[in-house]
Order: C-alpha cells, then structure tokens, then sequence
C-alpha cells in the first residue's frame, strides 16, 4: 500500500516536472523591455499599458518567405482616440522587429536603424499607418507593437491610453527543416495501424505458445506447434484461426471506420480527399461483410455444428481448411490496393461500369480478384456444412430435433452456395473485363450495367440474411438457455427460417428501385420485400414469448441477446421504409440507409457474436470469462452504438447522402442541411471512437481469460444440445466416430403416424435397414 | 450401377449409341435451311431428351436405390434458376409506361 | 464425456506432406490447403498485371502467373500423395434423412453440382439477356439503320459464323461427339472397376491372384481413354478459337475455294472486336443477291436512300459472351483432365478395385456433368 502511494506520488511529481519543463522555452520568450518605448518616436502618453487598447497587424502571413516584402497595416482599437471632434492627433504607434528590414511608404512614417518604426508628426492625426517590411532569408521573426491612442487635445493627459502586444511569424529555416508540416496520408495511417494490428497478433501468438509451454520456448517445440496450426483439419483448429482472422479484421474494418468519422466529424473536413473516401468506405465495407462478419460466423458454424450435431469432425475436413486458408490470401489481394495507395473505390457493391472503367483505382482488378477467392472459399464451405448437416447427425436427431443454431447455418449456407455463384461469375466478367478486355459491362459497346446490379443483389441479398440468420440461431440458443426453458414455437422458428431462406431469392429487386430496372419487377419485389416481415416478425415474438414466464438468467451474453432484441427491431422497423417504391425513392442513398443496415449488420450480426463469444467462449477455451469486465462491455458497447447510428435516421431523413466524402451546413433550398446536424456528425464521431475501444474490453476479457480464468465446467449455463455434453475445452475428435452419441427425445413414445408427405419423403429415401446394402 | 436393361441390352451401351444419333440429328437439322423458329424448336426439342437421357442413366438417376432422393435433390435449385432466368435473364430496363395496365394509375397515358 | 479415444489420434502423427494412414479415418494434418490457396492467389495476381484493359501491359509477371500454376500443383500434389493410399477402407455413410445410407462423398459432390448449375445458370442469363436485349447484327444489318464507316452496336451469334459452313461446324460438332464418348469411356471404367474378381476372372480369363492388378490396368486404360478425348476437345476447341485448319484439296471447292479454314479469331470475331466487318453484312457480296427482297435494306437501296457498302459492328458483348461461357466451361474440362490424369496414374499403379470404384462414379458425376453443361451450350453457341 505504502508502495503504492509512493508510487503516485513520484509520478504526480514527474507530471508536473514535465509540464513545467514543456513551458519553459515559452516563459522565456515572453516580451520585455517595455521601457524601451518610451526612448523613441512615441513619447507614451499614459503610465500602465491599458487592455482597452487593442494594437494590430495586418498583412503579416503566417509563414513568411524568404525575403519577401510584406506590406504591414498597422492599426488599433479602442481608447479614447476619437472621442474629439476634431480628427488631429489621434495616435502613435512604435513597431519593433527582431529580424528583417522595414522601409516607410509615405511620409506618416519613419525608421530606425531599418528594425524600429514609429509614426511621424503628420502620421499623428491617424489610427492606422502602413509599413513595408523585408522578410529575413530564414529563421523567425519576432514584432513588437506599441500604440497609443490619445483623445486628441493636443497633449498628454491622464485620459490618454496604450497597449502593446507582440507576435512571431515563421519562415523558411536554413535548409528545409522548417516546413509546414504535412498532414499525415490516412492510407499511411491505415497501412501503420494494419502492420502494428499484424505486430500484436504475433505477439498474441507468440504469448500464447509461451504460456501453453513456458519450458519449451523455442523453435524445436514452436515449429511443430505452428504446424500443426499451419496444418490442422481439425473443426476446432479450423474454427480458431476462423476466430482469429475475422477479429483481426474486424479491428481492421473498425479503423478504417474510425478515419471515415473523422473525415466526418466536422463539416467541409479534407482529412481525406474524395478520392481516399470512397476507398476507405469500399474497403470498409467489403472488410466488415467478407473478411470479418463471415469467418466470424464461420468460426461458430466450425466450432459447434460437429458438436451440436454429435458428429466427430466436419464431412470434408481437408476442404474445410481449404476454405479458411483461401481467406486471409484472399484478403492480402484485397488489401494490395490499400498499399499501393490504389485501394478499390467501387463501393462494396462494385457497380458497374464504374467498375470496369479506366479512371477505377487500379486496385480495383485485384479486389475482384479476392472476392472471387472468396467466392470458391464460400463454396467449398457451403459445400462442406451442408453435407455434414445432411449427413452426419447423431442417430436420433431427425431434422426437428436439430438446434437452432444449426438450423440457421444450415439454411445460411444453402442460400450462400446456390446464391454465390451468381457474384462468382459477375466478379469473374469484372476481372475479364478489366484485364483481358473483355466488354460485358462497357456500355459503348452495349454492354449492361444493370446486369452487374442484378448478379450482385442476386447474392447481395441472400448474402445479408447468410450475416443474419446465425445471429438468429445464437440468439435462439442463448435467450432458450437463459430464460430456462425450451425455446417457444421451435417448429415455427424453423419455418420462419426457411421461409427468409427462400423470400431472400425472390426480394433483391429492392435495391434497384431507383437504378431504372423493369418497372414490373420493381413492383413484384415491393410486394414480396413486404413479405419479409412476417417471418422475421414470428421470430421476434417467439423470443419475446421464450422469455415470458420464464425465468431469465442475467449473465453477459443474456445482456447482449436483449440489446441484439432492441437493436435488431428497430434496424428491422427502419427496414420497412424500404420496400415502399416511394418512400425508397426519397431515403435512397441517404444516411437513413446506413443507419438501417448498421443496426442490422452490427446492432444485428455482431452483437449476436458477442453473444455467442460470451455464451461458447467457456466451451471452447475451457475458462469462464469476467462478467464484470463482460457487463462493462455490454453497457459501453450498447450506448456507443446507439450512440453512432441513432442519429443517422435523422440526418438521413434530414438529407445527409451517404458516400459523400463531406458535407456543409446550407440553407439551399435542394441540400438544406441545417446548423444542428454538425453537433450530431461530432457526436457520432465520438460514439464511434467510444464502440471502437469499448470492444477491446472483451479482447482484454478473452485474453484474461485464456491466461487466468477459472476452470469452466461442461455445462456452466445449463444448455440442453450435444456440445454440453462434452467436456470444455472438447476432445479431439469431438465425438468417438465409431460410438457416436444418441438422442433421445422425451416424447419418442408417443410414436405418431407420418404424415402422407412423410411417407411420400421416406419413399425417396434408401432403405433404412443397413445390410441391404444398395446396387455396386 | 444399373440392375437393367434397355431392349436386353446393356444401358450404357444404348444409351451412348441414342445421344450419338441424337447429335447427329441436331447438327443436320442446323445444315438444313429450315427457318429460325423451327431450328430451335428442334434443338430445345433434342437438347432436353439428351439432358435427361445423361442425367438418368450415366449420372445414375435411375434405376438405384438412391436415384428418387438424388433426383430431388438435382432438381432442388430449380426454383432458384427459374427466378434467375426469369429476373436476370428476361427483364431489361424500361419505363412504368411498360408496366401492364393494370398497375397504372388511370390517369396516366 | 471427456477425454481421448485412443485408438484414433494418439501415436499417429502423420505428415502433413505424405500419404495419410485412411485406416485411422478422416485425413489428419495436409500442407496442402496453404499451398493451393498460395498459388491461387499468385496466379490471380500476376494475370492481373500481365493484361491492363485489354492489353499488355507487364509481359514480365507472367513469371508470376507460371510461378502461380506451378505452386498450385505443388499443393495438388501434396493432396494426391496423400489419397493415394485412399483404399476405400473409410467411407462414412450419412446417417439420416434425406440421404440416409448414401456415401457423404456423394451427396458432398452432389451439393457441388448444385452450385455448378447455379454457376452454368448465371452464365446463361447473361447471355439471354444481351442477346435479346442487344439488336442482332443481320436483324440490323437488314434494317439498313447503319451507314459505311461508322460502327453499330450489335449482337453477333458466333453461331453465325460457325453454322454458316459445315467446315466451321466441324471442330464443335467432333466435340460433341467427343464429349459423349468420353462419358462412355468412363462409365466402362467405373463398370470395370467394379466387377468383382471371380466374374473378372472368369470374363477376361486373368489368374485370381493377378486379377487386382489386370483389373486396375484396364481401368486405367478407359481412363486415359477418357483423358484423351478430353485433350482432343480442348485442342480442337484451340484450332476453333485461335488456329484454324487447312481444308483439304478435294473439298476446297465445297468451301468457296478457300484452301484454309480461319479461326474464329483470324475472322475477326474477337473480344476486342469494335469495327468487326464481315462478308454476309457487305451488300455487294453475291451481288447483293443474299439481300432478302422483302427487308428493309433491299427497299432502301432500290429507292436509293441507302448507299450499301459494308456494315461496320462493335460485337464486343457478343464475342465476351461467347468466350467467357464456351471458355468456362473448357475451364471445366481441363479440371477434368487433371483429376482423370491423377486417376489414370493410380490405375498404372495398381490402385483402384471393387472397394474404392465409387470414387470413379463421383468423379464421373462430375464429368457427365460437364456433358450436360454442353448439351445446352453447343445448340445455343454453336448452333443458333
């Protein structure tokens, strides 16, 4: 304790010593030597300089050049100068210069020794006087002003006032030391924030493998351990380095949010050009969505559907580390634009034909070329989980006993791998398009970019349901476990599912209503947009309805699953602004838009990571994680976000467009953007800046845990599904392949009859009975 | 593996000889001047046998016991292409006066 | 439930480089993945730096591209080192509905097929759309809305260039027939394969004991049957494209008395191709006697509003459709060929037999597949 004490103490002492040390230089400088006025040209009238007196230069730049004349004003305020009738004998000036050469203009002035100025007899009768002055070669210069202003009686009086005051300018230094300082490129910023991110990973990892083997830190036992990690076709592995590349990335994607607020935060700001805006916000989007939220996802999907489903390991294990290893080099052709400065500028969405244009920054080729290695990556995964879901549950688990949880990522990749091929091949055109020449979207030779549009929301929406739905299998798993009880309507929840499943191909018209599509589609997709409420609705009421009369278990994620309730509602509610054709046609491209898809996306899909992170991290880690620091998490983070995004409905509805790199407060008839909206763009900046560290909360939460947290038990929350049933962290494999496990249903008595589309379906099926084994 | 037989004769065997002809038939029927509209109905009309004779017999979707549940499942993106064929393939931009009448304020001429 | 279960992981390490031990299960530790992902990534690079918008611009990264392609089978390599012990001793069943009793590598290739078909599909609706969305170069051509000199935008069917003579059909139409052979060939492979070794021995007259050996050699050959069909369509489909081939002297006469047949490429049908003029849009071709009587053009000329000439076409869009889909789905084949040469391989060496023959069927859904693939692009690319 005494220790501790001493320690503030020294260190309250180092602070004010350094303080004082960072002032020094400036009490130095302060003026002196008032007396010497009084020698020359203005014999002062008034004994105490008086701040009434307010003496100025004008002309003066704020960084000279060298040798250069500059015409100075010099003029004051104030005093009783004036107050006479008649105009004679108003002022004097007496104007000091350390460095440089003063010249007089007229005959009101006169010089000294070519550094000291002071009004002549006839300059007597007037308040302000001009004076060339030569500026020095380099170095600074130091002005010293004195006036006076007198009341004009003729003599010195007692009302008579005068001040002085004192300014340096800048110049040119010897050599170029001097310059102004250049304000940093945020692709510099970026580019330094990335690598020092990629630095701490390391370090992560490196202390890490430390902490797993402090004896055997060095390469003999680290080369096989990162190996095996290089290697592994593990789910669980797999799952890991899923973790560990979307959280990377999502910090990525948060910078570069950052530096889009703080473009943003003030009106008419050039942090960054136009130029780097519409990189930043391409590359922050394509970021979040591809390289972030998706192997979030994919993280749980690889962790927990072995485990949910009671199967040992995914079907295609190889194919599966196939899929993750496609990402990160992926995302290294993504990001190559980021350092060469030419990062895409072609919105997430791409569209064409700015896409395939020359004036494209020419990262642009290789963002393509990424994404389509996406596009196999999201295949081979679609692939892989949709046979292991199929193929490998435990006996005993029919379709209507699976999680919900694997439900939604089951659903999440049929709609990912049937729509994502359409993006495939529209990304492939692109790529063609922009290398070899080919003319699919060059409209000179009749190419149409609205066929770009219709393959990209082809998947592009599927593809935000694919974000979604895993949020709603978490969400299912958490609130059940929590509130104590089974989840209410499960059958109703899986319909819903699939119906958004299916929906999700027939709505993506929405996001071209102004682009001038079909008008015939655009009122089809208006209709079935609508539709889209319905299931969701259903979910929300079934959680709603999961929670009453239950009883609700207030731990972190429990938080998180209420605030992804809040947040995802009302993302839901601004959603149905949009199926409308005419109220889309006004929030089109305004900030109204991202503040929907931001409650979506993050108020949706991320907070719903957070929440499974806190509800599985015990299982996978085998520790539980700090609550307190999780509470601390949850009420920063939720504030924040509302923070950021809630006022965007305002500016949006106000007109503030969206993918403009700034904004100004104008009263224009067309753009009236009014005064207000400058305090909501500052505050949101700052609430991002909030979200942004209040997530690090749970980083410094995750690694705490790893290192210190206490031992966790199978079932810390008293879950029903499979991966409960393991123990924490699981086996590898995570179930005996030759002895899997069985389900059991409580109501497996009450043996019903199949429907007559059950029996049509069991007639489709093989035999059940194993030994006739079929045809070969 | 097939457990029949097309006339007696080995399935494979019959069927590769029925898509040589087929294809044979096709490429003549495009040598011959016969007017676009008949060409192409006698190409979609040979193409869809040919699909379905390679689906059923080469891809094994009939005749084993896991053909009917494969079948299904082959045809499972179906609705998925028809919504792409028909939203992609077959709309182009236009203006509301192409809108069918119907959903046309009365007013509007 | 917690712990290890012996018999599977512990005391097994096998190297991420070389052949896994199938007995143990799913395969363990491949470098493979990395490797593949590498070179993928390589290669996309380095094509993107050879070709700029259409042209040249580094010839120098094409050793990035080699450099690509060369990783890339590296780790193909790696993966095939490691099935090739594959003996059909692990083969896991789906447990329960819809594929209950059906291998997981079926139903695995099968949900491929599916996103094959979306893939085919988009490709498709591409070119449905631009070519009833973009006028047809005849359709202008006969309207006569075109002067001389000045490029229309237009689509251009190759299959206006291809069906006008049976010469140009020819390399297409071997394909075809190609193609439904090499089905054949594979389907006989997955037949032999599969033919256990009494009624093996019995059928060819082969001793019991070399049976396993004779079997997989004569797999192998139906394979590279199969593989040399496939090289067979890929270089025709070049000779098409790019090359062209000589006619031969009798049938000179038959092809307008040209001694040669031009590529695709060499009569201007390229994607390049902004100010494509060809003979059958030149009214003083024939005479102009191709000229239909009831078009618009005739009239026109007849009254002397239209100066005929040759019409000038940006065909572009047509050219981009054509290549990109023909060429995706040669794409396709070559993939083939890579894994029917890895097989034909493991056939040589004795591997395949009654135990491991559905590995064949699975690669042949995918080949018959690829078939299907060009039934419906050969009537509407090469023939309509």
């Amino acid at each position: 304790m005494m220790q501790q004490k001493s320690f503030i103490r020294t260190l309250v002492l180092l602070t004010v010593l350094g303080l004082a040390l960072s002032m020094a230089p400036k009490a130095d400088s302060l003026p002196t030597g008032i007396n010497g006025f009084s020698e020359k040209g203005c014999t002062c009238h008034g004994a105490v300089p008086d701040p009434g007196v307010t003496p100025s230069i004008e002309g003066l730049p704020a960084n000279f050049n060298a040798s250069t004349t500059y015409t100075l004003t010099i003029s004051f305020t104030g005093g009783p100068s004036g107050t006479s009738a008649a105009p004679e004998n108003l002022g004097g000036f007496n104007l000091a210069v350390d460095s440089g050469t003063l010249a007089n203009i007229g005959e009101d002035v006169q010089i000294w020794g070519s550094n000291e100025a002071g009004h002549t007899e006839l300059g007597n009768d007037q308040t302000s006087w001009n004076v060339d002055w030569t500026s020095p070669a380099s170095g600074s210069a130091t002005f010293t002003l004195a006036t006076n202003s007198v009341n004009g009686d003729g003599g010195a009086s007692p009302d008579d006032k005068w001040n002085m005051m004192s300014m340096t300018v800048q110049g040119p230094s010897a050599g170029a030391a001097a310059e102004e300082l250049q304000s940093a490129d945020p692709f510099v910023v970026l580019i330094t924030l990335i690598i020092v991110s990629g630095i701490l990973l390391a370090s992560v990892i490196l202390y890490t493998f430390y902490r797993v083997s402090p004896d055997g830190f060095n390469w003999d036992s680290f080369s096989p351990w990162i190996v095996e990690w290089l290697t592994s076709t593990d789910h669980k592995k797999v799952g890991t380095l899923y973790f560990i590349a979307g959280f990377f990335f999502l910090g990525v994607g948060g910078v570069m949010a950052l530096l889009i607020r703080i473009q943003l935060a003030v009106p008419g700001n050039d942090f960054l050009t136009q130029d780097q805006y519409n990189s930043f916000f391409t590359m922050h989007g394509t970021t979040m969505i591809f390289l972030a939220a998706m192997p979030l996802i994919n993280g749980f999907a690889n962790w927990l559907i072995p485990l949910q489903i009671g199967a040992h390991d995914l079907a295609l294990p190889r194919i599966n580390a196939m899929s993750f290893w496609l990402q990160p080099f992926a995302a290294l052709l993504i990001f190559t634009g980021v350092f060469s400065g030419q990062a895409a500028d072609v919105g997430w969405t791409g569209y064409a034909p700015y896409i395939v244009s020359e004036t494209a920054h020419t990262g642009t080729t290789l963002w393509a070329a990424g994404q389509i290695m996406l596009v196999a990556s999201s295949t081979l995964t679609g692939i892989n989980f949709l046979a292991t879901i199929c193929g490998m549950r435990a006996p005993g688990m029919g379709w209507m006993q699976m999680p919900l949880f694997t439900w939604s990522i089951f659903i999440a990749n049929l709609m990912l791998f049937l729509s994502i091929p359409a993006w495939g091949v529209g990304l492939i055109q692109v790529y063609l398009d922009r290398t070899i020449g080919t003319a699919f979207y060059h409209v000179a030779s009749g190419g149409d970019p609205l066929l770009w549009s219709h393959l990209f929301w082809y998947f592009g929406h599927p593809e935000v349901y694919v974000v979604i739905l895993p949020a709603f299998g978490v969400i299912s798993e958490v609130l059940a476990t929590s509130a104590r009880r089974s989840v209410f309507g499960y059958r109703s929840m899986v319909y819903a599912m699939a119906g958004i499943g299916i929906v999700a191909f027939i709505v993506y018209g929405h996001h071209m209503f102004t682009s001038g599509m079909s008008p015939t589609l655009r009122f089809v997709t208006m209709l079935t947009t609508m539709l889209v409420a319905v299931p969701t609705g259903i979910k929300i009421f079934n959680w709603l309805k999961t929670m009453h009369r239950g009883s609700l278990v207030y731990r972190t994620h429990t938080l998180w699953a209420l605030g992804f309730l809040v947040t995802f509602t009302l993302g839901g509610i601004s959603g149905m602004f949009f199926p409308s054709l005419a109220m889309d046609t006004h929030l089109h491209e305004t900030y109204f838009v991202v503040a929907h898809f931001h409650y979506v996306f993050v108020g949706g899909t991320v907070f719903g990571v957070f929440c499974g992170i806190y509800y599985w991290f015990p299982k996978m880690s085998g520790r539980m994680m700090d609550e307190k620091l999780g509470l601390l998490h949850f009420l920063t983070g939720f504030i924040s976000f509302n923070g950021i995004f809630w006022p965007m409905h305002k500016l949006g509805v106000l007109g503030m467009a969206r993918r403009h790199h700034t904004w100004f407060i104008t009263t224009d008839d067309f753009a009236n953007i009014p005064a207000e909206m400058a305090s909501w763009n500052l505050f949101i900046t700052v609430s991002a800046f909030l979200f942004f560290f209040s997530n690090f909360i749970m980083v410094a939460n995750m690694i705490k845990t790893v290192v210190a947290g206490e031992k966790a038990p199978a079932d810390p929350w008293g879950g029903w599904s499979f991966e409960w049933m393991c123990s924490s962290p699981p086996p590898t494999p995570s179930f005996d392949p030759h002895n899997p496990p069985v389900l059991r249903d409580a109501n497996e008595h009450i043996a019903s009859e199949p429907t007559r589309f059950g029996q049509w379906f069991e007639s489709l099926m093989m035999p059940e009975d194993d030994e006739k084994e079929v045809s070969h | 593996m097939a457990h029949y037989t097309i006339f007696g004769k080995d399935p494979y065997w019959m069927n590769f000889w029925g898509l040589m002809i087929l294809t044979a038939i096709e490429v003549a029927a495009v040598g011959v001047e016969l007017g676009d509209t008949i060409t192409m109905s006698i190409l979609v009309g040979i193409a869809i046998p040919k699909f379905i004779m390679i689906a059923a017999i080469f891809m094994h979707l009939y005749g084993d016991a896991d053909s009917k549940i494969l079948t299904m499942t082959a045809l499972f993106p179906a609705f998925f292409i028809i919504v792409m064929v028909f939203f992609i393939g077959l709309t182009s931009p236009g203006a509301a006066t192409e809108l069918p009448a119907w959903c046309r304020p009365s007013y509007w001429t | 439930m917690s712990g290890d279960y012996g018999h599977d992981d512990h005391g097994h390490h096998a190297s991420p480089w070389g052949p896994h031990d199938w007995s143990h299960g799913a395969p363990h530790n491949s470098f493979a993945p990395l490797i593949m992902s590498a070179g993928f990534a390589l290669f996309l690079y380095g094509f993107a730096n050879v070709f700029v918008g259409g042209e040249v611009a580094d010839l120098g990264a094409l050793s990035g591209v080699m450099l690509g392609l060369i990783i890339v089978t590296i780790g193909l390599l790696v993966w095939w080192r490691q099935d090739m012990t594959f003996d059909g001793v692990y083969e896991p069943k789906a447990t329960g509905a819809p594929f209950r009793n059906i291998d997981i590598r079926k139903v695995s290739m099968w949900i491929f097929l599916m996103s094959e078909m979306m893939v085919f599909t988009s490709l498709f609706s591409t070119y449905i759309r631009y070519r009833l969305g973009i006028p047809n170069c005849n359709d202008v051509f006969l309207s006569g809305e075109w002067i001389e000199g000045t490029s229309v935008v237009c689509f251009e069917p190759a299959a206006h260039l291809i069906a006008s003579s049976w010469f140009h059909l020819a390399p297409g139409a071997v394909n075809t027939f190609a193609l439904i052979i090499s089905s054949f060939t594979v389907v006989l492979a997955l037949k032999t394969a599969k033919m256990s070794d009494k009624k093996y021995s019995d059928k060819y007259e082969v001793e019991m004991e070399n049976v396993q050996a004779h079997r997989s050699r004569k797999v192998a050959v139906f394979l590279g049957a199969t593989l040399f069909l496939a090289t067979l369509f890929l270089t025709l489909k070049m000779i098409e494209w790019f090359v062209g081939f000589p006619t031969p002297g009798p049938l000179t006469n038959l092809n307008h008395g040209h001694s040669e047949i031009a590529s695709l490429y060499t009569e201007g049908y390229r994607i390049n191709a902004d100010t494509y003029q060809h003979y059958a849009y030149d009214t003083s071709y024939h005479d102009g006697k191709d000229i239909p009587p009831d078009s618009a053009l005739y009239s026109m000329m007849q009254a002397g509003t239209h100066p005929g000439g040759v019409m000038m076409a940006d065909i572009r869009v047509g050219a981009s459709t054509f290549f990109v889909t023909t060429g995706t789905h040669g794409v396709h084949v070559l993939a083939g060929m890579i894994g029917l040469a890895y097989m034909t391989l493991k056939g040589l060496r004795g591997g395949w037999g009654p135990s491991n023959a559905v590995t064949i069927e699975y690669f042949g859904l995918y080949w018959h597949f690829v078939d299907l693939v060009w039934v419906l692009v050969f009537p509407f690319f090469y023939l309509f």
